[in-house]
């Protein structure tokens, strides 16, 4: 096993696993790799803004890792947080580590050098705690790979007190599972609220043991420590839930959450290279009323917070300042839905003239009043203009609860074209529960009618981008009990629209299959997953999100290995984790851990959907998900939950039958 | 061109990279400035358009992988500042590995640097390398008529004669951990520029470790060239 001679090669000769993982890693050596791989500026740190303090000065350091290439990594602001957070404590030290492509790990291992941090070039095994972004799931193979590179034992169980502890976190959180041997603990949840009561609480447990200081941990709400629970199986090798092995051992793991936004980082690290979003951030907004069905951040962001405009615009000029960036992205999930935006952006237009400085605003809805705002915002003419409909007829935007309709979609890409843009950018799902071909050819029809549009108005030079992804059922969704369609059908449908579109003016383009299967494998997957991550990472298999680097046959061959093992066959572990369609009782792997929404209302809201029902969006009306419920002691004064009526507590009605519910 | 030139809104910036910062691109590099440069809030001259840019101009790009004792960047201002009003503007606003050296006025019709080019000189320090060998293969080197590159070019290749854009190589000690030190003096003008690691691999030298920096700009009329 080629993987696991890195390890070995760095740990021979010492009495001390980790002895010679101490060490800071002098420029010198680092310099020798750099001419050999592609854009070396990814592995050497030295950017403005990062943080440098004396290693001895500290008390605990921290490495927060995303672990694919630092392009990406630099621009996920979850770790920018963090960064910032635990940067500002005296006594603790946050540095930064990020995958490197193939090319830099294979120098790395050539040269015995272990992956390290970019501030002070220690290896990744000399800090205390070692938190990785489980933001999706095709980062969990470049998991495994992160931590052997690191030096460490992959498995949490090879690991001792002597190792750092690893810590997950972000979206992928939310089902665990498939990755719970690898990781000591992980936070279930807005990680900024719990992760200074996490440092400060494993400080006071050095001289423990590994399993003595996670005990020490439990008390901590919206830890998961995936060791403490046993999953149990039906005999027929169904998931049968998920039992605490110790009485303090929570469940369910409810999610923290902040009260208020955090601060926005002002002093945000400025990349020396082109990453993938070369831009300062403001978060403007977090969570997302509109409730779609297949939209798993929509709920486990929940409920709306906003930033307040005045406050946005201070942060806007103290970024700039401070980084001297000439764009600033506004994050949220649906920027139309903040209250203050449009004298947000009037206010930034007069105030910014004559600054050089841009705002891009994502995720606008289907309006005309976010046509308005985008048109005030630079150079996004340029680009393109960006809707999301996700489903081309009326009964499939019911079933996903996307209130938009094809009329209004016209009448708003007309004024799209009035106004200058060339380019629409459409995003649709296929692959939808309830879809039939009839709905694939209405995506056809629909781009062709708005290519007639553009046309009219912008000449032959008019194009459509179709973009197709394959809806993939998620966990803590209304849709977690609905199936994957199988490869054969999404092959059919993508060549039905393939065949619809072709010509001029017309680009589609679709992630592949085989990618989105295993997303679809993970993504509700349960322990017995671990084994096959390993064995697909030992073959071969990472970059799983990178069409140049992913390897299929190392995870057809983990699945063959290891399929038969529980399930008798790979077929029969795809129809169980893929194509089955979960019946109301179906016990989830992640029942254990509640984002705040109820099971009760996802179960409902599912109904609704077989039904063809909207559900409105819930800044009018409340619809008792549970949020107001659960986190009543939470609310901050930039929550867009309506104010509760009368005190009384959403309703438990009992109709799923889960003892793992509240 | 030290007499005080208070009006024109051209100024010249030598600096120096080094550690981390040899690791950009020349793209890089530009988008450097241009943040250090809003950063300390100098009134930079923006084109006009959709997508406006900082004028700006390099002398000669400096390749991924080399730092530099001596660059020079042309910038232009929206308004007349002091050379040490802007030194000390941008202290504090630049990253670790970046100095500047020196910064003048410029007269806002003068050539363009990069017009004026001529060579550059470059020093490469080298491990594991016998000084010895490295001095016959340098004289091999130099000895030859012609030495035939392959340019790789997004679309085409192209071929050229590296043996032209040499005009000295000489070894010289390094200090520790280096074994040797490569100095080099290459041609650098429009279509012909000559690159230190194609110096390397034409002495079999590809792939190994090096540290690679510029140690002078040569122009092609001393009365042009900025006050060193
Ligand atoms: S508690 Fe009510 S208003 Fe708040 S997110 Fe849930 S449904 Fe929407």
């Amino acid at each position: 096993m080629e993987s696991m001679t890195h390890n070995q090669l760095l740990n021979t000769n010492t009495p001390d696993p980790a002895s010679n993982l101490r060490r800071p890693i002098s420029w010198e050596t680092i310099e020798t790799l750099l001419h050999r791989v592609q854009k070396p500026g990814r592995y050497v740190g030295g950017e403005f803004n990062a943080v440098h303090k004396p290693w001895d000065a500290v008390t605990t350091r921290i490495c927060l890792a995303f672990p694919d290439l630092y392009d990406l990594g630099m621009s996920n602001f979850a770790l920018q947080i963090l960064y910032d957070i635990l940067n500002r404590r005296e006594d603790i030290l946050a540095e930064r580590t990020y995958l490197p492509a193939p090319d830099m790990i294979a120098a790395m291992r050539q040269g015995n050098m272990p992956l390290y941090a970019l501030e002070s070039y220690h290896p990744v095994a000399a800090f205390d705690i070692l938190a990785i972004s489980t933001a999706y799931e095709q980062l969990f193979t470049n998991t495994l790979e992160l931590l052997d590179l690191a030096g460490l034992p992959i498995r949490a169980a090879d690991r001792d007190a002597r190792h750092p502890l690893i810590v997950g976190g972000g979206h992928g959180a939310f089902n665990p599972e498939p990755m719970c041997d690898f990781f000591d603990i992980f936070i279930i949840g807005e990680a900024e609220e719990v992760i200074l009561e996490l440092v400060e609480r494993f400080s006071q447990t050095r001289t423990l043991s590994r399993e003595a200081q996670l005990q020490a941990l439990l008390g901590i709400e919206g830890l998961y420590i995936p060791r403490f629970y046993r999953a149990d199986y039906t005999v027929a090798n169904a998931f049968a839930g998920i039992t605490p092995l110790l009485p303090e051992v929570p469940v369910p793991v409810r999610r923290r959450i902040v009260g208020t936004l955090p601060p926005t980082p002002i002093h945000q690290i400025v990349p020396n290279i082109e990453t993938t979003h070369d831009r300062g951030i403001i978060e403007i907004q977090r969570g997302c009323t509109h409730g779609c069905r297949f939209c798993q951040a929509g709920i486990i962001t929940r409920p709306v917070r906003e930033r307040p405009a005045e406050e946005i615009i201070q942060d806007v000029f103290a970024i700039a300042a401070a980084t001297g960036y000439s764009e600033i992205g506004f994050l949220s999930l649906s920027s139309a839905d903040h209250t203050e935006i449009e004298t947000l952006l009037q206010t930034l237009q007069q105030q910014c003239s004559g600054l050089h400085l841009g705002f891009s605003l994502p995720s606008l809805r289907i309006d005309a009043f976010s046509v308005a705002l985008a048109e005030g915002l630079t150079g996004s003419r340029k680009s393109g203009f960006t809707f999301a409909p996700e489903a081309a007829t009326e009964a499939l935007r019911r079933c996903i609860n996307k209130e938009i309709h094809t009329e209004d979609l016209l009448t708003i890409a007309e004024e799209v074209f009035k106004r200058g843009w060339r380019t629409l950018k459409l995003y649709f799902m296929i692959g939808l529960p309830g879809e039939t071909d009839e709905d694939i050819l209405a995506i056809a029809d629909l781009a062709h009618e708005l290519r007639r549009i553009g046309v009219r108005f912008g000449g032959r030079k008019t194009e459509i981008h179709v973009s197709i992804s394959t809806f993939v059922p998620k966990p803590q969704t209304a849709f977690q009990w609905e199936a994957l369609a199988d490869a054969d059908t999404i092959a059919r449908r993508q060549a039905l629209l393939f065949q619809n579109l072709r010509g001029r003016g017309f680009k589609v383009s679709w992630n592949k299959y085989p990618g989105t299967s295993i997303e679809a494998l993970l993504t509700r997957g349960d322990r017995r997953l671990n084994a096959i991550i390993e064995r697909a990472w030992q073959l071969g298999a990472r970059f799983d999100a990178w069409d140049e680097w992913w390897n299929l046959d190392a995870w057809e061959q983990a699945l063959t290995e290891l399929a038969p093992e529980s399930f008798g066959s790979v077929e029969a572990l795809r129809e169980y984790f893929m194509y089955r369609e979960r019946s109301e009782n179906e016990v989830f792997p992640w029942d254990h851990l509640l984002s705040g929404v109820e099971r009760r209302f996802l179960l409902q809201d599912a109904q609704r959907s077989r039904a063809g029902e909207f559900l409105s969006d819930c800044r009018g009306i409340c619809h008792a998900c549970g949020i107001l419920h659960h986190y009543a002691n939470h609310r901050g004064a930039e929550w867009r939950c309506p104010l509760p009526k009368s005190s009384k507590p959403a309703t438990n009605q009992q109709t799923t039958g889960n003892e793992n519910q509240l | 061109m030290n007499e005080q030139n208070p009006t024109t809104l051209r100024m010249r910036l030598m600096f120096a990279t080094s550690g981390p910062l040899a690791y950009v691109s020349v793209l890089d590099l530009g988008r450097l400035w241009e943040r250090a440069l809003r950063r300390a809030a100098i009134p930079l001259r923006y084109s006009l358009g959709f997508n406006p840019r900082p004028k700006m101009q390099f002398a000669a790009p400096l390749p991924t992988g080399c730092g530099s004792e001596a660059e020079w960047l042309d910038i232009w201002l929206t308004e007349p500042c002091e050379p040490a009003a802007i030194a000390t503007a941008l202290a504090g606003t630049l990253p670790p590995d970046l100095h500047v050296i020196e910064i003048t006025w410029v007269p806002e019709d003068a050539p363009a640097l990069s017009e004026l080019m001529r060579a550059v000189t470059y020093r490469v320090l080298l491990r594991d390398v016998v000084a010895a060998e490295l001095e016959t293969a340098c004289a091999a080197l130099l000895k030859e008529e012609n030495v035939l590159r392959v340019k790789r070019g997004r679309r085409r290749h192209q071929h050229y004669d590296l043996r032209q854009l040499i005009e000295t190589l000489s070894v010289t000690p390094a200090l520790e951990p280096w074994t040797v030190a490569l100095e080099m003096r290459l041609k650098a003008q429009a279509g012909a520029t000559g690159r230190p690691d194609e110096v390397l691999s034409a002495l079999g030298l590809a792939d190994i470790p090096r540290r690679c920096t510029r140690t002078g700009l040569f122009l092609s009329s001393p009365a042009e060239a900025p006050d060193l």
